[in-house]
């Protein structure tokens, strides 16, 4: 369930440099520098068509290739390959990625190829499921739920290995929209599931940009909702054709089944959490970035014609000030709010924190911050 | 945010000797875990050379915080953890291990001891319940009792 690589620069012992521990595969570094040319150049060979290998030999040296250099696109593409012509099972790439992904947690070859995969994956889900709906059932929809799931985790997994990785949040981002359709129970079961992982990295900028992805979700989601259950009315009341009727049954049975979603305390929770972690661990530009976020995001959603508008905040680990800088001002380029979320309160916590804390960094935010409001809120 | 090693050292004269230590490298890739283990003792008994009596110190190393405590008397409790952890809570942990560490094990102990020989068994209970800052340190946050200016920061 995991690979790693070896420090051991001389072969000292006349063994084998492949171990293996409790589930877990190393490989002794000397190694290396013999075995990835050896098995590249094969491959390069088979690709310019100088040398044959068969299915099974490709599948071993993609699988040795992608173990010790994950970003290699051309193995991927091999097995593209032998997914495509039926010789490989996809789900043995969902396998070989996870593993790649416990020593490169980053790779972004890996995960493009991740979503290649599941992108096939359900493809063969939908098919199927367009011709025989009643006789599948809930299978194919478990199916997606699962592998969903499983996709959460790889991302958490891979998200705790490197700080800030905003290759493995914005694979889950993909995951949400393509495969689980932002639906409201995924959205509001993510903001609860990731809740204790943001807590405990409380500079992983990544992490909660997350959380106001799935809270613009959630806003967006009740704004078209109200439509969408509108056209429903109109449709049902008509009567069309099989396919459309499906098409909007199926939508029709989403709707019932969501409930409904209480954004306001959403907002007010997530405000509160953030306040909670600027709290107990002073001078993490991160939290006070989510406070602001999350402080537009109710204003954006009191407004009733539109949904949230994107904000493109980049990753921010280092609290150097000049970075800072440009964070504010990308802040406050933005449009002025119109509602508000108990601005009183933030202000009394702003003083609070300006009073009583010692970190100097932590007193700059809170300023900052103060600044901010006052602008926008008036 | 995360605790990788808690331990008690003795600054004699010239040597500085580990007397206990505990570590928590399940975060690390598997095959790591031993070589980061040994960089941290290195580091630690290095870091309580380098720091003088009655002093505290963060000392950052790569990409982990080092924080230091040398008491007067040559006792000297080393944490190294990520930089997320919160520096006050840190001190706080050391405050409290060497004191009752002080108390425990005798003072004529310390410049002989080792790992093997000293019989404190607190450390790794420790560790563990601070992984999570929160609940461990709940009462001392009430209390701002450390003067955190003499803290030097130390960045390299």
């Amino acid at each position: 369930d995991e690979i790693g690589l070896i420090p051991c620069p001389e072969a000292r012992y006349n063994r084998s440099p492949i171990v293996l521990v409790e589930n877990k595969l190393g490989v002794e570094s000397w190694c290396v520098k013999f075995l990835l040319p050896y098995v590249h150049n094969k491959l390069l060979l088979y690709r310019q068509r100088k040398q044959w290998l068969n299915k099974d030999e490709l599948i071993d040296i993609t699988c040795t290739l992608l173990m010790l250099n994950p970003d290699f696109t051309t193995a991927w593409n091999v097995r593209k390959e032998l997914i495509l012509s039926g010789t490989l099972n996809p789900l043995k790439d969902l396998h070989l990625g996870k593993l790649a992904l416990t020593k490169f947690p980053k790779s972004p070859e890996t995960w493009i190829h991740r979503r290649w995969v599941l992108q096939q994956l359900v493809q063969e889900n939908s098919l199927p499921s367009l011709v025989t709906k009643g006789n599948l059932g809930a299978a194919p929809l478990e199916r997606i739920h699962r592998l969903v799931q499983e996709e959460m985790d790889v991302c958490s997994g891979a998200a705790g290995r490197y700080p800030s990785n905003y290759n493995a949040w914005s694979h889950r981002i993909w995951v949400l929209q393509h495969l689980g359709k932002l639906s409201v129970k995924v959205l509001l079961d993510e903001l609860s599931s990731t809740k204790y992982w943001v807590s405990v990295h409380v500079s992983d900028h990544s992490g909660f940009h997350y959380r106001q992805f799935l809270l613009k979700s959630l806003i967006g989601r009740t704004v078209t909702e109200n439509n969408v259950l509108v056209q429903n009315q109109m449709v049902n009341q008509q009567n069309l054709s099989i396919q459309k009727e499906e098409q909007s049954a199926g939508t029709g049975a989403t709707c019932a089944e969501e409930q409904n979603v209480d954004l306001p305390h959403c907002l007010e929770e997530e405000l509160k959490l953030c306040t909670e972690l600027i709290d107990i661990y002073p001078g993490h530009e991160t939290l006070w970035c989510h406070s602001d976020e999350t402080l537009n995001d109710s204003h954006n959603n009191s407004a009733t014609s539109h949904m949230a508008q994107a904000m493109d905040v980049d990753g921010l680990n280092e609290s150097s000030s000049k970075q800072g800088y440009t964070q504010e001002t990308k802040r406050l380029k933005r449009a002025p709010m119109q509602d508000s979320l108990g601005p009183e309160v933030e202000y009394q916590f702003i003083d609070k924190v300006l009073s009583t804390c010692r970190d100097a960094d932590q007193a700059r935010f809170a300023t900052a911050y103060r600044k901010w409001l006052v602008t926008f809120l008036g | 945010m995360r605790l990788y090693s808690l331990s008690v050292l003795y600054k004699g004269d010239p040597k500085v000797h580990l007397l206990k230590a505990a570590y928590d490298v399940s975060t690390f890739n598997f095959f790591q875990r031993a070589s980061v283990q040994e960089f941290m003792t290195f580091t630690s008994q290095l870091i309580v050379e380098r720091s003088e009596l009655s002093s505290r110190a963060s000392v950052k190393e790569q990409e982990y915080l080092c924080h230091v405590y040398v008491r007067n008397d040559g006792l000297a409790g080393v944490v190294i953890a990520d930089n997320e952890y919160p520096q006050r809570v840190c001190f706080t942990l050391l405050d409290k291990v060497l004191d009752e560490f002080s108390r425990q094990v005798s003072k004529m102990d310390w410049p002989s001891g080792s790992p093997a020989t000293i019989g404190y068994a607190a450390l790794d209970g420790y560790l563990s319940k601070y992984q999570n800052p929160r609940e461990a340190d709940a009462m001392t946050r009430v209390q701002a009792e450390l003067d955190e200016t003499k803290i030097i920061l130390v960045r390299r």
